[in-house]
């Protein structure tokens, strides 16, 4: 079973948000495979282990080599090789021009099953999969929390409002994965040492088609004013006040 | 003339709140066509907030299914003169979207703040940072939950789908419902979240899912308990979590760590229980209490109930 990985490189969470002229400043970032794509990963390594195959990872970035060994990593859990899409002005903001791009590198991979994270913890869109299954021209299903392979079909259980929707589908298929899909691994020292002699091509590519909205300016939301600290003699009193305020003076019960 | 194109969504016989909350930003902005897809949606699709409605009432529409929805969409689109589609960013919303506008060639801006004629603003990185556009070109958009008042319903003119419904090799089995009375989180227009000051995972069933329940509130957590296994992570609130914004937010036994802030910070009115006077949480909260939460939980909750 052949299976290509979508990664994605975010800002590290702890990254300084900083806003110059609009624009986020972007220089001082450390980048990070994205959260929810080391499940995908998992998933994907779990089902080579099962079945056999072939897992390729599928990364679009920019020219920055830094990642290299963030991705090296999701090959110590188990991955067989990294293609890695350099593009010039490459941004984790355009669904639309990346996921061409990356259905493009993953037509010729003869993938089975496709699969990445749920959404980047960068610009939260959760765009991407989806819009790749489209290009590739197969289903998708997104936010799943349960993935299992019977043979030629996989069956799927994605979050919705108040349960879960279970899906069967037939392969090939792109599923991304939510928090609880799998528990990431901690790859044994053998293997982060093999996952050095795997194969990992850079590849240089451009964009062919733009339909990506542009963002005109980026903004700090509104500090938020530390509020009022509520005293009281007793739990019943501090309480009695809060009810007040949350009443009468904020509305909202 | 162009128009405007709400995807509305059946919840029973209702329509989503959410639903109409999209519908009055799209009658700010120019004709309306609303759509909703589904089996047997035809008594809560009348009840769209838009002029114009098209009903897809169909067998094989029972459940969502991206590509048989892509499809009617894509059809509606090209009948009406459609420029701009607009929906709630449901579950349904966030993932059928990006295949529309992959399908359609157009821009997609998720999980919307603001929406209208001057343009959209959604959040980057977990809220931290709002990014604004004004596209020129069509565009999908999906708008998030409690960002506007909803619309009312009027008696506009109804038409039914025609069209093809592709087959899909995707086939929805079931769907199994959480746990019974629970409030979806991002639905909510309250949430009481808990944290690592509930000490174990029964006290979070002891004190929050019980004030939750009082309130007819979402019960949300922290990165640290879901992490920890106490609760799954359908509850967490916070970067690698849910975004919520409801009307009120109580913060109990959450230091507030800036992935969780993040997530909860759009919250109308916050309000904080916590031990600790340094935590964090403390400089968002527009009401705090510095105690201990298991003198103050059942306080609040028996007074409440009352």
């Amino acid at each position: 079973m052949n299976i290509a990985v979508l990664i994605k490189m975010v800002p590290d969470t702890e990254s300084r948000l900083e806003i110059v002229d609009g624009k986020v400043k972007e220089d001082a970032f450390k980048y990070m495979v994205n959260p929810y794509d080391e499940f995908a990963v998992e998933q994907a390594v779990q089902f080579k282990e099962s079945v056999g195959g072939k897992v390729t990872l599928v990364c679009l970035f920019s020219d920055n080599p830094g990642i290299d060994t963030d991705l090296r990593k999701m090959m110590a859990i188990g991955a067989d090789e990294a293609v890695v899409l350099r593009q010039e002005g490459y941004r984790g903001d355009k669904p639309s021009t990346n996921s061409k791009i990356l259905a493009e590198a993953i037509k010729e991979l003869n993938a089975d099953l496709v699969i990445g994270g749920v959404q980047g913890i960068d610009y939260y869109q959760g765009a991407t999969g989806p819009m790749v299954a489209h290009h590739l021209n197969i289903p998708h299903i997104s936010g799943v929390t349960k993935l299992e392979l019977n043979g030629e079909k996989i069956t799927a259980k994605r979050q919705i409002e108040g349960g879960l929707q279970i899906i069967e589908s037939t392969l090939p298929v792109l599923v991304t994965a939510q928090k609880d899909m799998t528990k990431v691994r901690f790859p044994a020292l053998k293997d982060i040492m093999m996952s050095k002699r795997k194969s990992f091509e850079n590849r240089s590519v451009s964009a062919s088609e733009e339909n990506d909205v542009e963002t005109i300016e980026c903004s700090l939301p509104p500090a938020r004013d530390g509020g009022l600290i509520i005293d009281g003699e007793s739990p019943e009193e501090k309480v009695d006040k809060l009810l007040e305020k949350l009443k009468m003076e904020a509305k909202v019960l | 003339m162009s128009s405007i194109l709400v995807i509305g969504e059946a919840d029973g016989k209702e329509i989503k709140n959410i639903s109409q909350q999209v519908s009055a930003v799209a009658a700010g902005m120019g004709d309306v066509v609303g759509l909703v897809m589904g089996k047997n949606i035809s008594d809560a699709g009348m009840k769209l907030a838009t002029a114009k409605i098209i009903l897809a009432d169909d067998d094989k529409l029972e459940y969502y299914d991206p590509v048989k929805f892509t499809s009617v969409v894509s059809q509606i689109v090209e009948q009406n003169n459609i420029t701009k589609i607009l929906m709630g960013a449901t579950t349904m919303g966030k993932d059928l979207g990006p295949r529309i506008a992959a399908e359609l060639r157009w821009g997609y801006l998720g999980d919307c703040l603001e929406a209208g004629s001057e343009g959209f603003v959604r959040p980057a990185f977990a809220g931290k940072v709002l990014a604004r556009s004004n596209p020129e070109g069509s565009v999908v958009v999906s708008i998030r939950n409690n960002a506007y008042p909803a619309g009312e319903s009027w008696s506009g003119s109804v038409e039914n789908f025609s069209g093809n419904i592709p087959d899909s090799t995707t086939n929805t089995i079931s769907i199994e419902k959480g746990g019974s009375g629970t409030v979806e989180l991002t639905e909510a227009n309250i949430v009481v979240s808990g944290g690592r000051g509930l000490e174990n995972p029964e006290n979070y069933d002891e004190h929050i899912r019980p004030l939750a329940s009082v309130l007819n509130a979402a019960a949300g957590a922290s990165r640290a308990i879901v992490d920890a296994g106490w609760v799954s992570h359908s509850h967490q609130v916070g970067q690698t979590g849910k975004t919520v914004t409801p009307d009120l937010y109580f913060a109990i036994g959450i230091s507030g760590a800036i992935q969780h802030l993040g997530g909860m910070s759009g919250s109308k009115c916050i309000v904080a229980i916590n031990k600790d006077p340094d935590a964090p949480i403390f400089k968002v909260a527009d009401y705090g209490i510095i105690a201990n939460l298991f003198d103050i939980v059942p306080v609040l909750k028996s007074k409440l109930s009352n």
